[in-house]
């Protein structure tokens, strides 16, 4: 609880920073339509405004201070401007009973959310037969870790576009196609994380398998696996976020099925600031609660194992 | 009683399928996204222009990292719309894309200009910040650049480019002093944020004398020798034609057709109509047979590109009238 | 045709044999021969594969292809390069991290603002850079300022993260100890919290190396002036030059690992009293 009172601290000071940040960032717009309404503004021509300073301009119209939350077209939305359009395209809709509508970020929220999934699953699938076949094989370890690491430096947007062009070449589903730049983004940190965990055991527990007589598939399921749970959720939580990114990205080039991304690409195309906004916020929203249920997840499952707390 | 409601279940979608196999498939990859620039093929669908001819077609939008020669060179299209200097180009590099009809007559391209940068005619253009798109639609306004002298670098002789985006902001912060705009498109945005018709400078490209042919109906050249692709196109193309009459004269309801098939639910009705309205006027003037002046005419404004043309020679065999031919008689 | 096929394939299974066999030796010059005998493997069966089915240019280039364009667009490359990774990226980076470290230091004496911050940044940290990338460049103009900004803001919060849990580090005993030598906070800071924190700042220096670059590249994405990685890689595919594409990822590629080391390298010497730098 002690938490609590200090994380709602720091989102009211952030909250009110965003406030007070919307008013030189907007002044411009306002300035411009203040001067079309035939208001004062300093100065008064468009020529003259366009290279000052935002803090200058702001500083000398204090007058137009209070035009800058309501903008239709704003360079940084109010806070309750990006709420009412959340809760307009969310809330609002499912009381409309258009829920499903093109136009509610459920529905694009949710195109993304299978995506990611999917993705997920590949890429933990993925993650887990590499680390296995890395942990069990030198040659595999000394051959394949390195390019695993290297392989994140390749950047994923790049890419992105040409592995969606082939695979539609290949005549593969849209879903697919985003699920695979999903697992992309997904599979390394469940290696990296499930290699840690399957080297975990101490050479005491690898020794009592040994007197034991077990082969490498009985320690591999009944010592190493159980070991690298822990490992195992802690990378599924950074894997899940990773495969989101990587849904997100997708939708950039892959836009004509709708999606959070491509909401993101059209409202930056439209100038519609808000709406990506309210993209943005609709995706961390989704990424925390994957997070959460991860979260949820790996209490109960440790718990039921016998890991401590 | 459920086997038989199975079995006729079963039947009715036999039947179905077999009623769907038997119209042919067409893949139509446009070149951005759902928007009126595309009504006429949205409103063949719609209207059962396409049925009839017994196509089955999917259309598939586009956007800011699809190349239609890319989707069509791997097969994942069989007709896409493009720009004929990126087609040319394309051609160039050894993609066998060949035009079977151009429903554009006129070029809807413009360079939108703020009036307190001071620019009033292109002799302005020295030192300013110009915007322009890529990903195919750069050509005309290099081709320009070229024609005025100026180079892309930068500094006081020549203009400074800038990669635009896919919105009109640069102009609307004053990050650039002049960016690209369609007739259709991104000359409203302007105007919808704020900026009015006397705080603007405009110079279309017809008016510049270096207008290039836009939306055309392309294929791949070798796919027109089976003369059951060929047959397909002929179809697709008479259908899509009518429904490019049927969008010039209806262009409100061709409107709410485009939004209807608009996935991303980002569109309104306001800007679809007027973009229809404007689309309307470069459509009108062409029956979708391209008509080979104005192809001679693009040609020789890419090739005359100075030091960086576009094209390097005259292509040939870029364009066919065999299709329209047969679809429009 | 399929000769180039089979033969990659054959190449690939000697070679994969080959490392087996080398994996169970321990000599040094081991660790690198075989993930490099690796990698050529890719890029032969990659070479046999798009020759072999005669895989069109425009979709996938052939390895020998993309070597050419390399070599000869050495240049461009090289400009794409200073644009995107020393004045976007690096600049990005040395703000991003440097403002992380100081928040932490900053908040260090307040557990309350740590228990406040670290939840609410998590959030912030999940919402996904591309799409603050458009709205960056939208206040921060198509310079490399704003691709700078769009660095900053991936890599402020895992920074951040790593250097709190740095300046957590040092054990009770080792703070007492200061405190026996009558330490000023400032003092405890620098001689002891400090060093203690620096295995977990050069983690998060790491992993923010690979960060900076990528949001620098996907920053161009979103509107930048004709040169830069990003530029270059969504212009060429506009042009169906993926040659060229594929040269601007190897660069991309070599870069991000390059970075990577100089970071490894320096935390080698700073660190070098740590467990994990003890082998």
């Amino acid at each position: 609880m002690k938490s609590v009172l200090a994380i709602l601290t720091v989102v009211v000071a952030l909250v009110g920073f965003w406030y007070a940040a919307c008013v030189p960032m907007n002044i411009h717009e306002a300035a411009m339509q203040a001067q079309r309404a035939g208001e004062e503004v300093t100065p008064a021509e468009a020529p003259e405004r366009r290279h000052m300073g935002r803090i200058s301009l702001a500083l000398k119209n204090t007058g137009l201070w209070s035009t800058v939350f309501s903008q239709e077209r704003p360079q940084l939305p109010a806070p309750h401007q990006v709420a009412q359009e959340f809760w307009k395209t969310t809330w609002g809709m499912i009381e409309r009973g258009r829920a499903f509508s093109k136009r509610s970020l459920i529905l694009h929220g949710w195109i993304t959310l299978s995506a990611t999934l999917l993705g997920f699953a590949f890429g933990t699938a993925l993650g887990i037969v590499l680390a296995v076949s890395i942990v069990h094989s030198r040659a595999m370890d000394m051959s394949v870790m390195p390019w695993i690491i290297a392989s994140q430096t390749v950047p994923i947007l790049a890419i992105a576009p040409m592995i969606v062009v082939v695979l539609a070449a290949l005549s593969v589903d849209d879903i697919v196609a985003k699920g695979v730049i999903s697992m992309y983004l997904s599979f390394f940190p469940v290696v990296v994380g499930m290699v840690k965990g399957l080297r975990s055991p101490d050479a005491m527990q690898m020794d009592q398998m040994k007197t034991w007589n077990a082969t490498r598939a009985e320690t591999l399921w009944k010592l190493r696996l159980p070991s690298s749970t822990p490992y195992l959720f802690a990378s599924l939580k950074v894997g899940v976020a990773a495969s989101l990114i990587g849904a997100v990205v997708a939708e950039l080039s892959l836009s004509s099925n709708g999606g959070l991304g491509a909401r993101l690409l059209a409202g930056s195309y439209y100038g519609q600031t808000v709406q990506i906004w309210s993209a943005l916020f609709a995706a961390a929203a989704l990424a925390a609660v994957l997070v959460w249920a991860i979260g949820v997840a790996q209490k109960v499952t440790l718990k039921r194992m016998g890991f401590a707390q | 009683m459920k086997t038989i409601y199975g079995a006729v279940l079963a039947g009715a979608m036999a039947m179905g399928a077999s009623v769907a196999q038997a119209a042919d498939d067409v893949t139509l990859q446009l070149k951005w996204v759902t928007q009126a620039q595309f009504g006429g093929y949205y409103v063949a669908l719609d209207k059962g222009f396409y049925e009839e001819e017994g196509l089955n077609v999917t259309i598939k939008p586009g956007g800011p990292d699809v190349a239609p020669a890319q989707v069509i060179a791997g097969g994942g299209a069989d007709v896409v719309l493009d720009w004929m200097p990126s087609a040319l180009a394309s051609r160039e590099k050894g993609l066998d894309l060949v035009n079977i009809a151009q429903p554009f007559k006129s070029s809807g391209m413009m360079l939108t200009c703020r009036k307190d940068s001071g620019i009033a005619t292109p002799a302005d253009f020295k030192g300013k910040t110009l915007g322009v798109w890529f990903g195919g639609n750069e050509y005309p306004f290099l081709s320009w650049m070229n024609k005025l002298g100026y180079s892309t670098d930068g500094g006081e002789d020549g203009v400074t480019v800038l990669k635009q985006g896919f919105n009109v902001d640069p102009i609307l912060n004053g990050q650039a002093d002049c960016v690209s705009t369609m007739t259709y498109n991104e000359y409203w945005q302007i105007i919808d944020a704020g900026l009015t018709p006397d705080e603007l400078v405009v110079f279309k490209y017809e008016d510049q004398g270096v207008a290039t042919l836009e939306d055309g109906i392309y294929v791949i050249g070798s796919n027109l020798e089976d003369p059951a692709f060929a047959d397909k196109m002929v179809r697709f193309v008479r259908a899509s034609m009518k429904g490019w009459k049927w969008a010039e004269e209806n262009p409100d309801d061709a409107a709410m057709i485009v939004l209807d098939n608009d996935a991303t639910g980002a569109q309104t009705e306001k800007h679809q109509t007027r973009m229809m309205r404007e689309i309307a006027k470069l459509t009108a003037g062409s029956n979708g047979a391209l008509d080979v002046a104005d192809y001679e005419r693009t040609v020789q404004s890419l090739l005359s590109g100075g030091s960086d043309p576009v094209i390097t020679k005259a292509p040939e065999g870029a364009w066919s009238h065999a299709i329209t031919d047969k679809a429009l008689n | 045709m399929m000769a180039w096929v089979f033969g990659s394939l054959l190449f690939w299974a000697a070679a994969w044999a080959l490392n087996v066999r080398l994996s169970r030796l321990s000599a040094p010059w081991v660790r690198f021969f075989v993930p490099a005998l690796f990698g050529m493997t890719v890029i032969i069966v990659w070479e046999g594969m798009v020759r072999g089915f005669g895989v069109n240019p425009v979709l996938l280039p052939a390895p020998s292809a993309i070597a050419a364009t390399f070599v000869g667009e050495i240049p461009t490359l090289w400009g794409d390069l200073v644009q995107t990774f020393f004045k976007g990226a690096l600049s990005g980076y040395v703000i991003g991290c440097t403002a992380g470290v100081l928040t932490a230091i900053a908040v260090d004496r307040s557990p309350f603002l740590q228990r406040g911050l670290l939840p609410v940044g998590n959030f912030v940290a999940a919402l996904p850079i591309v799409g603050m990338a458009p709205i960056l460049v939208m206040w921060f103009g198509f310079g490399w300022q704003s691709k700078a900004a769009v660095v900053v803001v991936m890599v402020f919060f895992p920074m951040l993260v790593n250097a709190v849990e740095g300046l957590r580090a040092s054990e009770t005993m080792q703070r007492d100890l200061m405190h026996t030598y009558a330490a000023t906070p400032g003092q405890g800071l620098r001689k002891l919290r400090l060093p203690a924190a620096m295995p977990f700042i050069f983690n998060g220096l790491k992993i923010c190396t690979t960060l900076a670059l990528i949001g620098a590249i996907v920053a161009e994405f979103f509107g930048s002036p004709i040169k830069g990685m990003g530029f270059r890689i969504s212009t060429e595919v506009g042009r169906l030059a993926l040659d060229m594409v594929w040269a601007e990822i190897v660069v991309a590629a070599i870069v991000g690992s390059a970075f990577y080391g100089a970071v490894a390298l320096a935390e080698r010497v700073i660190t070098f009293w740590h467990p994990s730098q003890r082998g």
